[in-house]
């Protein structure tokens, strides 16, 4: 390895599981360590400046998940903590089936997206606003505002957000504790 | 800038999408694939934890790719890495491209001291390199003369690359990429020349007028007569002299007494001559431009992992590349994956960058894919069009007499699709009505600019964009209101378009329009924004509406698709259609649920190996004479083209088409006989015997059942046994095409003697039961290939019809401008589409509120310089340049009709591109109402407004 690269190992939980050591150039892009090194493609690389939050994944702190921006976020800033990829939603059975998260199965009821690209971005900031409206519900007129705002820093070009906005509202008002009267 | 070439190729310039394959050389076999996702994303076949994907045969209740894009599975082309694809070596190499930012100065050479030794790239691949080892451009009259810049020449344009980096290990490139970004010392420029694009791409003109009755030959149209193409004098189309032999100097006689009527018109006329510039733009896709590439000299086979829209095009093209080269070349093996490109992977130069960089990798597997800087500063651009329209209104009906317009694009420097994108433009300008007389000249002019080509709406946007604002301040002139003027002149049913065709189907623009003037936005309007007004100081209000039909295909949709029933009465279907987004996977299967009533149960997507349907293609369907299509239609094997790419919203109505006629085939060749078969045992014909007034017509085919004419229902299962036990027709595949109309053919079935079908291929298999010498007919990969006894090809003079397929849809859109800011708030929108027979709702209104979202980004948001503060400089990003988001849309406030089909056999029509059009100047006309000023120029950006309103 060249000398004009530092390395630094890195540790971190990624879906529940220990990653690392793993020895990372320092400056290197949590998107690339998850592209490059850990095989895990999922969250996409749209425009490297965290403008359009393609690349977001969960970040699960004390006081809940956060959504964070992993183009412009250094891998090393993750060490020690615990992230959820878009690979990390759903679990498959022993049958092999698989059990999607609420969020995957509202955007796919309905017809959410269509290239899909910028889907583990969506699923990431609606899965981020359920876990925190778990904590903080909302009052049931406020949903409409709460989604857009949540999901208003993720672009997407296919479908015109509707679809995304009006799956996340439906979800969050079928599911008991997330609003109030 | 002066530059001369030689007068257009006039058939050239008729592909509308043409492209002309690359002669392959002999021996190398072409494969191409859609690769099977790894056992994790194989989920895009099944279902979810929570029951089946079908809620009814036709009514999925997912995307058939749902699960594998939701979860996150590898399923773009860009996820792959050579460890993710089979056979290849597991160690994966990197490249970048070093771009020139500088296209009026002679390029001098590279300067990488800025990389310590330890990052210095493991290859340079130059222009010089290539010479060498005899790498050029496939297709130069399409993709440039020109890979990279030669040293000591000035680049055709700017963002061309003049270097091809390779790093054999991620974190030094990586690394490397950091040290050279936006750095302007890289690239060295010398002695200043002046930009040197290309010779402009070619210019022509459709020029009509109206015979003496509707039914009477036209005096002159593009269809009747010719299209009129035209060199270039300088930077103007120097077009033919008018006179009245030839069709070109007739043409130019039609033209000029075009002109000369509305220069000379009286008082009882408004002439209005306005000029409208659209901006340059980038489609933005997610997922940008990339290409994993392995070429292994030990076995001269190239393998390609590419993001494209025209993969075989694309496979045939690399082979032509390669084989020209010094390189040995035995195999080109593309796969693809998913990929999404709104047009703009449909035929660039891209991918053949890729395979350059893996010639020069030593063997190792080599991926280049643009971050959003490099996208923005190479990927396909949608086309500046500069547009100089005049329309002639009969001031006391309210008709127009004449409409003219010059549509110029700006090409940028490589040819591309550029002439197509001129003339589709142009002929799409009438927009919905019908005009008496017209005359659009397309103009596809080349500059320094970063090429464009191929984008959602392919020139239509711009144009017909143009003619609703046009026609909105007409009406405002005539004091007219805008949709009963637009009621006055809608083209309708029967009525020729400007290139002289009548349209295809019923058109039900009228009863659009109707629609809209009824709706509230429209009727309220003024005292709407009376009230709002008042209500909001500061901020004016405002409704505009706007009504465009956008054709569909390419004049020349080829597809092949196969269906196949089982002894249990399963169904599998094979297509060559492959996925991009709006969800084909999911509506061809549909489309075979609707008609046997049963969904396949095993599809397989971006077939291109097609054993059974053996046949061969000149490939030039726009251009082969009459007299030779005559002759090589002859040759049952033979076919004007053998499948088309994934583009021009062709997927619904044309690989539909191969879809649809499939499952009839199956229907009227194996269901309905051997049900008839089942329904008369017992003897002496059996049930059907007293109860044998059902005909094909009756049989009605649903749940999985054979149901009609009173008679028991049968499982598809036991009628699916009873036809394989006779032997039928089982299985299916068939070619089509289209050139605006389709080809048919006359096949001799077994068993039924002489069948016309709107197809020009057929192979069938048998069922068990068939008699050996049926069975033995199945020699060609299993199936029986029948030879066609009679070929009946849309005669070749169609192209010259531009289109004849057409799909609405009407905008209304309620906005609020701030006069402080100049920003426009979309307060709501309501559209009306037609779509045919809509195959799955779920789709269609995803699109059409995509297609929404992208105009309102058009209308409102999104331009790029074309020159040196342009893309190519590299710093252009989504910070800079701003997408909708969906505060920008109205999410909560948007609303949509959809005509319900004429009758349930109306096919569906094609409609991802017309659905972003008409919200354009929809807005526009928006905040005309709102402010009172009109722009001409898009986007209307909160700065513009705020001049306005000073």
């Amino acid at each position: 390895m060249s000398a004009a690269i530092e390395i630094r190992d890195l540790t971190l939980r990624v879906n529940g599981e220990p990653v690392g050591p793993i020895p990372v150039p320092v400056g290197t892009s949590l998107l690339d360590v998850l592209h490059e090194w850990l095989g895990l493609t999922g969250s996409r690389m749209g425009c490297g400046q965290g403008i359009c939050h393609a690349c977001t994944v969960m970040l699960d702190e004390e006081t809940g998940p956060r959504e964070m921006r992993t183009c412009i976020t250094g891998a090393h800033w993750f060490e020690g903590k615990s992230i959820r990829t878009v690979e990390g939603h759903a679990r498959t059975e022993p049958d092999g089936t698989v059990v999607l998260s609420p969020v995957q199965q509202a955007f796919v009821e309905n017809f959410a997206f269509q290239c899909g690209y910028c889907t583990p971005g969506f699923v990431t900031g609606a899965s981020v606003l359920i876990e925190t409206l778990k904590r903080k519900p909302v009052r049931r007129d406020e949903v409409e505002r709460v989604v857009t705002d949540a999901l208003d820093p993720h672009i997407c070009r296919c479908t015109g957000y509707v679809r995304y906005h009006q799956a996340v509202r439906d979800l969050v008002l079928a599911t008991p504790g997330l609003t109030i009267a | 800038m002066a530059i001369q070439h030689d007068a257009a190729d006039p058939t050239r310039a008729l592909s509308r999408r043409s492209f002309l394959k690359a002669g392959t050389a002999a021996g190398i076999a072409v494969k191409v694939s859609v690769l099977a996702p790894p056992a994790q994303a194989r989920l895009m076949e099944a279902s979810p934890s929570d029951g089946p994907a079908w809620a009814a045969p036709g009514r999925p209740r997912y995307r058939l790719d749902a699960v594998a894009k939701v979860t996150g599975s590898k399923t773009f082309s860009r996820d792959y890495r050579a460890k993710d694809l089979p056979g290849w070596p597991d160690r994966q190499a990197h490249a970048l491209l070093i771009a020139a930012t500088c296209a009026d100065r002679r390029f001098t050479g590279l300067d990488l001291s800025r990389l310590p030794a330890s990052l210095q790239p493991d290859r340079i691949v130059r222009h010089e390199d290539l010479v060498a080892d005899g790498v050029a451009v496939p297709h130069a009259d399409f993709f440039g003369d020109w890979f990279l810049v030669p040293q000591g020449e000035t680049p055709r344009l700017l963002g061309q690359p003049v270097a091809i980096l390779i790093f054999y290990d991620f974190p030094r490139f990586a690394a490397a990429k950091r040290a050279l970004r936006f750095a302007d010392d890289v690239v060295r420029f010398g002695e200043a020349t002046g930009a040197k694009p290309p010779a402009h791409y070619g210019a022509s003109r459709w020029v009509r007028i109206e015979g003496e009755t509707p039914d009477a030959p036209d005096r002159f149209s593009p269809y009747e007569h010719s299209p009129i193409f035209a060199g270039f004098s300088g930077d103007k189309p120097a077009w033919p002299a008018p006179g009245q032999e030839g069709a070109f100097p007739k043409g130019m006689a039609a033209a000029a007494a075009i002109a000369a009527e509305i220069d000379g018109a009286g008082e009882d006329a408004l002439v209005m001559r306005r000029t409208y510039r659209s901006q340059s733009t980038d489609a933005s896709a997610m997922e940008a431009d990339n290409g994993n590439v392995w070429y292994d000299p030990a076995t001269g086979i190239l393998h390609l992992m590419m993001a494209t829209q025209s993969p075989y095009d694309v496979a045939e093209a690399a082979a032509g590349l390669v084989a020209k080269s010094r390189f040995p070349l035995k195999e080109v093996d593309l796969k693809v994956g998913y990929t999404v490109g709104y047009g703009t992977k449909d035929h660039h130069i891209f991918p053949f960058l890729c395979v350059v960089a893996a010639l020069y990798a030593d063997g190792r597997p080599v991926r280049l894919a643009n971050d959003r800087f490099e996208q923005f500063q190479n990927g396909l651009k949608r086309h500046a069009f500069h547009m100089d329209t005049a329309l002639l209104v009969d001031r006391a009906s309210g008709r127009f007499r004449a409409m003219t317009g010059r549509y110029a694009c700006d090409g940028g420097g490589r040819p591309n699709y550029s002439v197509a994108v001129s003339f589709v433009g142009a002929t799409a300008a009438q927009s919905i009505y019908y005009l008496p007389k017209s005359d659009f000249q397309a103009i596809a002019l080349a500059s320094r600019a970063v090429e464009a080509g191929s984008t959602r709406g392919f020139g239509t946007l711009q144009t017909m964009s143009a003619t609703e604002m046009l026609v909105d301040e007409a009406a405002a002139l005539l004091r007219i209101d805008a949709i009963e003027l637009r009621l006055r002149n809608v083209m309708r049913t029967g009525q020729r378009n400007s290139q002289g065709a009548v349209p295809a189907g019923a058109l039900r623009n009228e009863e659009i329009l109707h629609k809209a003037a009824a709706h509230p936005l429209w009727r309220e309007r003024v005292a709407r924004k009376v009230a709002y007004e008042a209500a909001h100081p500061g901020r004016r209000y405002g409704v505009g509406f706007a009504q465009v039909h956008k054709d569909y295909g390419t004049g020349a949709e080829a597809a092949v698709a196969s269906l196949e029933l089982d002894a249990q009465g399963r169904l599998r279907l094979r297509h060559v259609a492959h996925e991009m987004g709006p969800g084909v996977t999911t509506s061809q299967a549909a489309m075979v649920g609707e008609i046997l009533g049963r969904v396949p149960s095993e599809t397989e997507f971006g077939v291109v190996r097609w054993p059974e349907m053996p046949l061969h293609t000149t490939d030039q369907p726009y251009t082969t004479p009459q007299a030779e299509e005559d002759r090589r239609a002859q040759d049952p094997r033979w076919t004007p083209r053998f499948t088309s790419p994934m583009s021009a919203t062709n997927s619904a109505y044309y690989l539909g088409h191969a879809t649809r006629t499939a499952a009839r085939f199956l229907a009227d060749h194996a269901i309905w006989p051997a049900a008839r078969s089942l329904w008369a045992r017992g003897g002496k014909g059996g049930a059907l015997a007293s109860y044998n007034e059902i005909t094909r017509d009756g049989l009605r085919l649903a749940d999985g059942e054979v149901r009609g004419g009173g008679l028991p229902a049968l499982s598809l299962a036991e009628v699916a046994a009873e036809a394989h036990r006779l032997g039928l027709a089982v299985g299916v595949t068939l070619h089509t095409f289209n050139r605006w109309q389709w080809a048919e053919a006359e096949f001799d079935l077994p068993g039924t003697g002489r069948t016309r079908l709107p197809i020009d291929a057929l192979s069938l298999r048998y069922g068990a039961g068939a008699a050996p010498e049926r069975r033995a007919l199945m020699d060609t990969a299993g199936w029986h290939f029948l030879p066609r006894t009679a070929a009946f090809y849309p005669p070749t003079q169609r192209n010259n019809v531009g289109t004849t397929y057409y799909s609405p849809m009407a905008t209304l859109a309620e906005v609020a401008v701030d006069t402080a800011s100049g920003e426009v708030t979309i307060l709501s929108h309501h559209s009306i589409l037609e779509c045919g027979r809509q195959i799955v709702p779920a789709l269609v209104s995803g699109q059409v509120q995509g297609g929404l979202a992208m105009g309102i980004g058009h209308a409102l948001k999104e331009v790029l310089p074309l020159y040196e503060d342009g893309p190519g400089d590299g710093t252009w990003n989504w910070n800079r340049y701003e997408l909708p988001r969906a505060r920008d849309v109205a999410p909560w406030n948007q609303t949509v009709e959809i005509l319900p089909p004429l009758s349930e056999t109306d096919p569906p029509k094609g409609i991802a591109e017309v659905v972003m059009i008409a919200v354009v100047p929809a807005l526009a006309n928006a905040v005309a109402h709102a402010i009172g000023h009109r722009f001409h120029d898009l986007p209307i950006r909160p700065e513009r407004i705020r001049e306005a309103l000073a």
